[in-house]
C-alpha cells in the first residue's frame, strides 16, 4: 500500500530571473498512516514552504504530491482533499477569525467541506472542545478572550473538526510558553491515538520534535539532508549539518558529555548557491567532490538517508 | 567580589498596589555569568528596565538599591537609577527593532565611542570597525556601512553586542539575546559573550525564560516567579537539587507532562502572599505571608514554608 502522503522531486522558487529564490529544491518525503514527521532546519530552510505546498496553500513550481493515490495540486484540490488535509499555523492569533464565536469556527469546516447542516454541529463542537480540553462554555468566546494556549487548542480543534487523514503544523508551538508545549504535545499524541491521523509537524524547535515525531527529515537550504527514525537521528546523527545542529542545541541535561561543533558563518543566500553541495563552505568534512557535484539523498543503514559525499561516498546523483 | 549588587527592589504601578517585582535581590560576581529565569510576567524584563532606567511611564519604582562596586546608583529622590557611562549595558531581544534603522551600523557604534572619549568622527569609526571585527564580523569595514535591514539577526545582535562592549561596561545585561536566532547563530553568539566575560571580567545577567540556554550558559541562576525571587544557587543546585516547588515544576514542565491546573493559572499580581500558592500543590494556609529566601544550602537560598517544616523534622503537608 502506497503511504498516505509521497512527495516526490517536489520544487518551489519564488520569482523568477537572477532573482528567482528557490526555497524548495526537490524533496522526497513519504508520510504513513497515523505516523508523526517531523520536518526540522532553521530559517529560511523550506519548511514552511514545503508545509503550505503539502496543505494546498503554495503552488508547487515542480513535482508531485501524492494522496491516499491522487495527486494534489494546489489550485484544483478537492474539497474532499481539503477536508482530509488540514493546517495549523504558527500563530493562532493571526490564524483565527477574531470576529468569530469559537464555535462559529469549528462549525465553518464542518459545514463546507463535510456538508453537515448547521443544526447538527453542537454536538460535534462540545465533544471537540472537550477532546481538546476545553469547557463547552467556550463556544461563545472569542479568540482575544483566550490565552495563547487556549487560542492554539481551537487551531487544533478547527483543523480536527472535519475529521482529516493529514494535520500540517507549522511550528504549532513556538508562541507558546515553555510550560505550555510540553501539555501541548501530549494533547497532540492523545488526540494522535484516538483519530489515526497522521502529522506533519514542522519546527525549529528540536527538543519538541524530539518528543512527538516518530520520523524526524532535517532541511538545509531547500533540500533535505538527513532524515531517519527520531532515536536514531538524535542519538547518532549522520550528515555533518544534523551533528552540528544536534551538538550545539542547548540541553538542561548536565551530564551530557559533548563536543560542541560550532559552525562558522551563516546560512547562504538561496538566489546565489554554490555549485555542488549547498553546505560546502560550513561544513567540516569538505572536499574537492563536494564543489564540483551535488550529492543525493541515499539510504546509509535502515530507514535512514543521508545526501553527503563523505557520509555516504554512493551519494552521487 | 559582587560587580552588581541589586537589593530589596520593589516595582509597583502607579497608584495602585500592585506590585510587579516585590523585594527583588541578586548579585552578579565580576567574571560570572548569573541567569535570571521565569515565565512571561515573572518581572525579569522589568528587572533589567529598572537598572538600566528604561522603565515605562506609569511604573515607579517603590524602594531598593542597585550597587555597582559598592557605589550606589539608585537616586533616594527620584527614585530612578542613575548609570554612569561604563556602568551597565544591555542587549535586546529582538537586534533588528533595537538599531536605529536610518543610521548606518557602523555610525551607531562610532556614536558610542564619540560620547564616552570624546574621540574625533573619524577615530571613533576607526574603533567602531575594530570593534565590529572583534565581535566576528568578517569583512567589518564594509558591514560597519551597512543599514540594520541590511544584515541579518545573528549579524544584528553582533553589531548590538559591539555597541555594548563599545562603552566597557562591567555589567551587560543581556535580555533574551537569541530568543530570535536560529540554534547555530545562537552558539556563535553564546561563544561570543563567553569569550568577553573572560577577556573583559565583565559580570552578565543573562535573562531568558530558556531554562536549557540557563544551564548552558550559567554559573549562578535566581528564578522569578510573579515578580518575587523563589529561589536562586548555582547551577547546580538549581537543576540538580532544586527545592523551591516553583523550581521543581518549571523544571519538570519541560520534560514531562505536568498538572494543567498549575500551567493554566498564570500569575494573579492582586494575590496576597507568595505568588505561587493558588498553583502550587503544596500550599497550606501560611502561604497567605510572602515566605523569606531561606538558606538550604551553600549559597543556595529558597523561599518557601515548607523548608521551616523540614527543619522541624515534619514532613511535607
Amino acid at each position: 500500500m502506497p503511504a498516505l502522503l509521497e512527495v516526490r522531486g517536489l520544487w518551489k522558487t519564488f520569482g523568477r530571473g537572477r532573482g528567482a529564490l528557490p526555497a524548495v529544491r526537490g524533496v522526497d518525503l513519504d508520510v504513513e498512516r497515523g505516523e508523526t514527521v517531523g520536518v526540522v532546519g532553521e530559517s529560511g530552510c523550506g519548511k514552511t514552504t514545503l508545509a503550505r505546498m503539502v496543505a494546498g496553500l503554495t503552488r508547487a513550481t515542480d513535482g508531485d504530491i501524492r494522496f491516499d493515490g491522487s495527486d494534489l495540486d494546489g489550485s484544483s484540490a478537492s474539497i474532499e482533499n481539503r477536508r482530509r488535509i488540514q493546517m495549523v499555523f504558527q500563530h493562532p492569533a493571526q490564524s483565527l477569525n477574531r470576529r468569530m464565536s469559537v464555535g462559529a469556527m469549528l462549525a465553518e469546516p464542518l459545514r463546507l467541506l463535510a456538508g453537515v447542516p448547521r443544526s447538527d454541529t453542537t454536538d460535534r463542537i462540545e465533544e471537540m472542545l472537550g477532546l481538546v480540553g476545553l469547557d463547552p462554555a467556550f463556544r461563545t468566546r472569542r479568540p482575544r478572550q483566550l490565552s495563547g494556549g487556549q487560542q492554539q487548542r481551537v487551531a487544533i480543534a478547527r483543523a480536527l473538526m472535519p475529521d482529516p487523514d493529514l494535520v500540517v503544523l507549522d511550528e504549532p508551538t513556538s508562541s507558546l510558553d515553555q510550560s505550555l508545549r510540553g501539555r501541548m504535545i501530549a494533547l497532540l499524541r492523545r488526540i494522535q491515538e484516538l483519530r489515526d491521523v497522521s502529522y506533519l509537524f514542522i519546527s525549529h524547535d528540536l527538543g519538541t520534535v524530539r518528543r512527538i515525531a516518530d520520523r524526524v527529515a532535517v532541511m538545509y537550504l531547500g533540500r533535505i539532508v538527513e532524515i531517519a527514525g527520531t532515536r536514531q537521528l538524535f542519538e547518532d546523527p549522520r550528515h555533518p549539518y544534523t551533528k552540528a545542529l544536534l551538538s550545539v542545541a542547548p540541553t538542561m541535561d548536565l551530564d551530557r558529555a559533548r563536543t560542541r561543533i560550532v559552525l562558522e558563518g551563516e546560512t547562504p543566500s538561496p538566489t546565489d548557491l554554490p555549485t555542488g553541495c549547498s553546505f560546502q563552505d560550513r561544513c567540516p568534512l569538505v572536499f574537492d567532490r563536494c564543489r564540483e557535484e551535488s550529492p543525493v539523498l541515499t539510504l546509509v543503514d535502515d530507514y535512514r538517508e543521508v545526501e553527503c559525499f563523505a557520509v555516504a561516498p554512493s551519494s552521487g546523483s | 567580589m559582587n560587580l552588581l549588587e541589586v537589593d530589596g527592589l520593589t516595582v509597583g504601578v502607579e497608584r495602585s498596589p500592585t506590585s510587579i517585582l516585590a523585594n527583588v535581590a541578586f548579585s552578579v560576581p565580576e567574571g560570572r555569568i548569573v541567569g535570571l529565569v521565569g515565565e512571561s510576567g515573572s518581572g525579569k524584563t522589568m528587572a533589567a528596565l529598572t537598572m538600566m532606567g528604561l522603565l515605562p511611564d506609569g511604573i515607579e519604582v517603590r524602594s531598593g538599591s542597585v550597587r555597582i562596586d559598592g557605589r550606589q546608583l539608585m537616586d533616594p529622590e527620584t527614585m530612578t537609577v542613575e548609570r554612569r557611562a561604563g556602568d551597565m549595558a544591555m542587549i535586546f531581544q529582538h537586534p533588528q527593532a533595537a538599531l536605529n534603522p536610518t543610521m548606518r551600523v557602523g555610525r551607531q557604534i562610532a556614536r558610542v565611542f564619540s560620547l564616552q572619549q570624546g574621540c574625533g568622527r573619524d577615530e571613533a569609526m576607526s574603533l567602531a570597525i575594530e570593534m565590529l571585527g572583534r565581535v566576528g564580523i568578517p569583512g567589518a569595514g564594509r558591514v560597519a556601512r551597512a543599514y540594520p535591514h541590511q544584515l541579518s539577526g545573528g549579524m544584528c545582535q553582533r553589531v548590538m553586542i559591539a555597541m555594548a562592549l563599545a562603552c566597557r561596561p562591567r555589567i551587560l545585561i543581556a535580555d533574551e539575546p537569541t530568543t530570535a536566532l536560529d540554534v547555530t547563530i545562537q552558539a556563535q553568539i553564546f561563544d561570543l559573550i563567553r569569550d568577553l566575560v573572560e577577556e573583559t571580567g565583565a559580570g552578565v545577567l543573562f535573562i531568558t525564560h530558556d531554562l536549557a540556554a540557563v544551564a548552558e550558559m550559567c554559573d549562578t541562576v535566581t528564578v522569578l516567579f510573579g515578580g518575587q525571587v523563589m529561589e536562586e544557587g548555582s547551577r547546580d543546585d538549581i537543576f540538580r537539587r532544586p527545592r523551591n516547588p516553583y523550581t521543581t515544576y518549571l523544571l519538570d514542565s519541560v520534560q514531562k507532562e505536568v498538572d494543567p491546573h498549575v500551567i493554566e493559572a498564570g500569575v494573579d499580581f492582586e494575590l496576597v502572599g507568595c505568588r505561587f500558592g493558588h498553583r502550587c500543590r503544596y500550599a497550606w494556609e501560611e502561604c497567605g505571608r510572602v515566605p523569606d529566601l531561606v538558606s538550604v544550602g551553600a549559597g543556595h537560598r529558597s523561599a518557601c514554608f515548607l523548608h521551616a517544616m523540614e527543619e522541624n523534622g515534619a514532613g511535607a503537608p
